[in-house]
């Protein structure tokens, strides 16, 4: 086999330096080298081949060659008259007279001759190859073609007459032999590739040899003449060539090997033997598309199998089989259509029926593992490779749609159920996988508070998902909506059929919740669903604030969580815009009741401490009245200073909203106050001993709230600690 | 338009009219279920039994008129897959009736229902197997046609009688059955059609029909016989006390294992070796009976053809199989002319080809479709059931 390449490729190399524009002399010697090279016997056989002026310097066994010119002649005129005998029965086939004695002889002489011309390539150790010798593979096509036609010619006549039968017999019996010649050779020829294949895949890229393809393509559409398996095989043979000698990536055929492969398959099929032809390319194409899956990395695997695969290993599985299922779509059936449109140009129902049978046999095992994915244990972050699977399927149903794969009729019908199916068991998986998010908010019972006040993990979860999942936005509306549907048909027939049953089937009827808050606006399912779980992340972070027993932090925590949401929102356009801008601002004047409600209950007592008012006894500021203030305030501020500093506020937007709003109430009020009682105190002991803080320790103090950070606050705290004990 | 909304639709009209009626609550409304279930297997494998014509003659021959869905014709699958599917959606309604759910997450059913599931996936790779055992079958026929076709015209030319000869070869050949490969022995065991390529020389290559092997199997090393094996394994017969939901499980399952083995006997699947051994189809249930006497009945014609290398027990394949055999001893010695006699006795069994080929080309699509449609409904059963399982599990045990 490979030597067999070897000279295919010598062959074609010449065919490129043609390309490369060398004068016609210096062509032609080239070109007679490689068939001197390739076999002899073919130059001296072809004494009105187009080489013949430049081979004959070549020529040293003339005497030989002489015979095979006399044989050359005598099989010409033979032909010659054989095709006038094909005339002649086919022009008067209700003519019952009997065959004349000498017409058989000549058919009986052709039918030998051409029994010694396949006996050329099966004689044994020195038999020619198919391939080898172009010109002898073309007058060979030709003469199984004129035997083909001779048969059917004879066939059509009456079967009654004893020397048409008789001559019928023998000229089966030649048929026969040469249609199981052709069928090998096209077995051999079509398991090429495979070989081939092996050395050279990897180096090759997809698009340049699909791009070498199409053009190689398109020359071959420029001679018709070639696929009629007709005489000049071997001229088109020689220009087919002439663009390069790389060949085609998949299927991998030499240009030489289309062409024989043209030639044999349409030569079976004018000899009426379409359906052995057809098997033949049935099997040796699916086993091609095997071994080519096998290559891309797409192992068949049993649905058993996939549903015991951890889930890191089958979302490798996951990633492969897309690509490939993608590559078959777009690159490998195309270009296998191309291939047989090529091969076979006048018989486009052949085309399309092998094309058909091939694709749904290939797309079968391709969508058995979307299958087995779909009914993979479902779990919340499974979501987005089910959806990658799930496009990958609802884009290529156009296709099959739009018949680019071919038809026998029922066999595409049935694949587009097939997809339509394997869509549908992954849109509800989505669905389904989408609502668990729903209940892994529900079950999570978790009773410690996230310490100091911080975003809880489960909303930065539930964010970042929803973030991610509005990435696939379009497709899980698709999939809600006609989650929706199904529901409605099953409502429907439980409606009809029996109201009670599904009763307690979980409600999962989306959009009933959906004008719940936004009545403005009619949401789509998957938007229901989304409020629907950004509500419940709510009510799930009220109830968690629950936990704190000191109700400033719980508002520190909603405000943590609150402002976490909003920004998540507004950093993505199709949230918010599922959202809607209502519900952002809502959600935005919630966080400030929140902001203003933390306020009230940490600082508020101690503006008390700074009020103006209540100061005085008789008239007159009463110094154990103000003695008793600054030492509440003291110990209020420090305590707060104390436990705050340690809360997280990690947004630092909110950290600094937080740090200026309390500065803008205390700050002034001390200062005031601080102002105006300051001096009642007598001034060394008794200032230090009540005005531990400077206003401006105070808005330092202030500054490290909400940090955090309990290295730094430790720090602080210990200067504090030393002011205090001064 | 969703196919699985069109299932639905379907699936909804093919429970019985009963539940039209309103429903109750009372504890027994499962005993009733079961009861219809009962019936309903009863009803729908018995007619499977009665059915064909209990006289083949050695040709396969009988009366056009109940050749059709004779005994394990592709007819007669496809009514076995229509009682399967029967019972499955009478079940799925009695799982999913939702009178109960406390029920199913306490024992048994707590860990027979995910059994269930685990059995469904398993004879979901079975339903795929039977496909491509459906494809070898139309490879078959392929070669079955060439030989009908070639069989046509008389007096019979010589070319013919030898094209007739090489596909009836490949009939014979076209299945290769795995039981050969020897019980698991070899390491590779993919299943094919076609002759093995056995890498003949160019030389040799044209001596002998020399067909490429194709393999369009399950997986590596998947086995048909030994996934029955597995589909019925923990299958317990529920003790006297067990709920009539258990009892429902538990019958659903062996229904179920009891048709992928009669599948998988009937069409050629990827080693099926020790078939004839797996199934723990319970006696003396008057519910089972009709199944009973089914299995017995297919376990005889398995045990018949196991040794010989069998193509799978289908009617119709093993009328060609016969045909070609007989077509091939009469092409033995040809010499043109033929007698007269013998011409005109291959040119009837030649007709005879014919028909049981128009009736393979006629049975295999909708055999094919109706495997698919079984598929399908398992997949949608499954996914309805672990649904309602899942929530129910949930509302049971709220910790979880």
């Amino acid at each position: 086999m490979s030597s067999r390449h070897a000279r295919a490729k010598s062959l074609t190399l010449d065919f490129l330096s043609h390309d490369e524009g060398m004068d016609e002399v210096e062509k032609e010697k080239e070109i007679g080298k490689s068939y001197s090279f390739i076999s002899r016997t073919s130059e001296k056989t072809t004494n009105n081949h187009r080489y013949n002026s430049s081979l004959g310097s070549i020529n040293e066994e003339d005497e030989s060659d002489e015979v095979e010119s006399d044989q050359q002649v005598n099989l010409d005129q033979l032909s010659h008259d054989v095709d006038k005998i094909i005339d002649s029965l086919s022009s008067d086939s209700n003519n019952v007279k009997e065959i004349e004695a000498e017409v058989s002889a000549k058919v009986i002489e052709y039918l030998k001759k051409l029994e010694i011309m396949i006996d050329v390539y099966e004689s044994g150790e020195n038999s020619l190859t198919f391939g080898q010798n172009p010109k002898k593979d073309s007058d060979l096509i030709e003469s199984i073609n004129r035997v083909s036609a001779l048969h059917r010619s004879l066939n059509g006549s009456s079967r009654s007459n004893h020397a048409t039968m008789q001559l019928l017999n023998e000229t089966s019996v030649v048929l026969h032999q040469s249609m199981v010649f052709l069928e090998e050779e096209l077995r051999l020829l079509l398991d090429e590739p495979m070989d081939q294949n092996s050395n050279s895949s990897n180096s090759k890229h997809w698009d340049t040899s699909l791009k070498t393809l199409k053009e190689r393509f398109q020359s071959f559409a420029a001679h018709p003449e070639m696929g009629t398996g007709g005489g000049g095989g071997g001229d088109s043979n020689a220009e087919i060539g002439d663009d390069g000698n790389e060949s085609i990536h998949f299927p991998s055929f030499t240009p030489q090997s289309l062409c024989n492969i043209g030639l044999i398959s349409n030569a079976m099929i004018s000899g009426g033997h379409e359906v052995e032809c057809c098997n033949i390319f049935a099997i040796a194409r699916r086993h091609a598309f095997e071994e080519e899956l096998k290559k891309l990395g797409f192992d068949k695997m049993s649905i058993d199998d996939t549903q015991k695969m951890n889930w890191e290993a089958l979302e490798g599985e996951i990633v492969t089989w897309i690509k490939v299922f993608k590559h078959c779509f777009s690159d490998l059936i195309p270009c296998e259509q191309q291939f047989y449109e090529l091969i076979l140009p006048n018989n486009p129902a052949i085309c399309q029926s092998l094309l058909g049978d091939l694709a749904c046999g290939v797309f079968s095992i391709l969508l058995n593992f979307a299958e087995a994915v779909a009914m993979a244990k479902r779990s919340t972050e499974k979501l987005f490779k089910f959806l990658d699977v799930y496009e990958t399927i609802r884009d290529s149903i156009p296709l099959v749609e739009d018949n680019k794969i071919g038809h026998p009729k029922q066999c595409v019908e049935d694949l587009r159920a097939k997809l339509s199916f394997a869509q549908m068991m992954l849109g509800e998986a989505a669905v389904s996988i989408f609502c668990q998010l729903e209940n892994s908010i529900k079950a999570d019972s978790n009773k410690t508070p996230v310490p100091n006040g911080a975003v809880h993990p489960l909303t930065r979860y539930t964010m970042n998902y929803l973030k991610y999942a509005c990435e696939y936005k379009d497709s899980l509306e698709e999939v809600f909506q006609r989650h929706l549907k199904i529901e409605q048909e099953d409502e429907k027939h439980n409606l009809m059929l029996h109201h009670a049953r599904r009763e307690k089937k979980p409600n999962r009827k989306l959009g009933s919740t959906a004008g719940q808050e936004d009545d403005d606006e009619k949401k789509s399912p998957y938007a229901s669903q989304l409020l629907r779980i950004m509500d419940l992340l709510d009510q799930y972070l009220d109830a968690k604030s629950k936990l704190y027993k000191d109700p400033s932090l719980r508002y520190i925590f909603l405000m943590n969580n609150g402002r976490y949401i909003l920004q998540k929102v507004r950093g993505s356009a199709e949230i918010s815009q599922v959202v809607g801008d209502n519900w952002i601002r809502r959600r935005s004047s919630d966080v400030r009741n929140h902001h203003k409600n933390y306020q009230r209950e940490t600082w508020t007592k101690v503006l008390q401490c700074l009020n103006h008012e209540g100061l005085q006894l008789h008239g007159k500021v009463y110094k154990p009245y103000l003695k008793e203030r600054f030492k509440n305030f003291n110990q209020l501020f420090d305590e707060i200073h104390r436990t705050q500093s340690t809360w997280v506020v990690s947004d630092e937007q909110l950290q600094s909203e937080l740090r200026v709003s309390i500065s803008a109430v205390i700050i002034p009020a001390y200062r005031s106050f601080v102002a105006r009682f300051g001096q009642i105190f007598t001034p060394g002991r008794q200032v230090e001993k009540y005005i531990k803080f400077q206003p401006e320790d105070v808005e330092a103090a202030i500054e490290d709230l909400f940090d955090g950070n309990t290295t730094s606050m430790a720090k602080r705290r210990n200067l504090i600690q030393n002011v205090l004990s001064v | 338009m969703w196919a699985g909304a069109e299932n639905q639709g379907n699936f909804l009209g093919r429970i019985s009219i009963r539940r039209n009626q309103v429903a109750s609550m009372e504890p027994d409304t499962h005993v009733e279920d079961l009861d219809q279930f009962h019936k309903l297997i009863s009803d729908k494998f018995s007619p499977l039994l009665t059915d064909y014509p209990h006289h083949h003659d050695h040709d396969g021959d009988a009366t056009p008129s109940a050749a059709g869905d004779a005994f394990l014709s592709a007819a007669w699958v496809r009514k076995l897959l229509d009682a399967f599917v029967s019972c499955e959606a009478e079940f799925r309604a009695v799982l999913l009736n939702g009178r109960d759910l406390t029920q199913i997450v306490k024992p048994p059913l707590d860990r027979w229902i995910p059994d269930l599931f685990d059995r469904v996936v398993k004879a979901l790779d079975v339903c795929n197997a039977v496909t491509h055992g459906v494809e070898a079958i139309r490879f078959m026929l392929h070669q079955a046609q060439i030989v009908a076709s070639a069989l046509e015209q008389r007096p019979f030319t010589e070319g013919q009688i030898r094209r007739a000869r090489r596909a009836l070869a490949a009939v014979l050949s076209s299945i290769v059955v795995d039981e050969r490969d020897g019980g698991g022995k070899t390491t590779e065991r993919s299943w094919s059609f076609g002759r093995r390529g056995g890498g003949a020389s160019s030389k040799e290559r044209h001596h002998a029909p020399n067909f490429r092997s194709l393999s369009w199997s399950v997986a590596k090393n998947w086995s048909a016989a030994k996934q029955i094996q597995a589909i019925s394994s923990n299958l317990y017969t529920p003790r006297g006390g067990e709920c009539s939901l258990a009892q429902s499980v538990y019958i659903m399952g062996m229904v179920l294992v009891f048709v992928m083995w009669a599948m998988v006997a009937c069409i050629p699947c990827q080693d099926r070796a020790g078939l004839g051994t797996h199934v723990p189809v319970p006696k003396n249930l008057g519910w089972a009976q009709s199944i009973n006497v089914l299995q017995e009945k297919i376990g005889e014609e398995w045990k018949k053809k196991e040794k010989k290398g069998s193509s799978g027990l289908m009617d119709e394949v093993v009328k060609v199989e016969k045909l070609a055999q007989s077509l091939t001893e009469l092409t033995d010695n040809f010499h043109y002319p033929m007698e007269e006699d013998k011409e005109a006795e291959m040119a009837a069994k030649a007709a005879k080809l014919a028909e049981v080929c128009r009736r393979m080309e006629d049975g295999l699509g909708p055999l094919q479709r109706q495997v698919r449609e079984v598929f399908n409904r398992l997949v949608k059963g499954r996914a309805d059931v672990l649904e309602v399982f899942d929530h129910a599990i949930k509302h049971c045990n709220p910790s979880v």
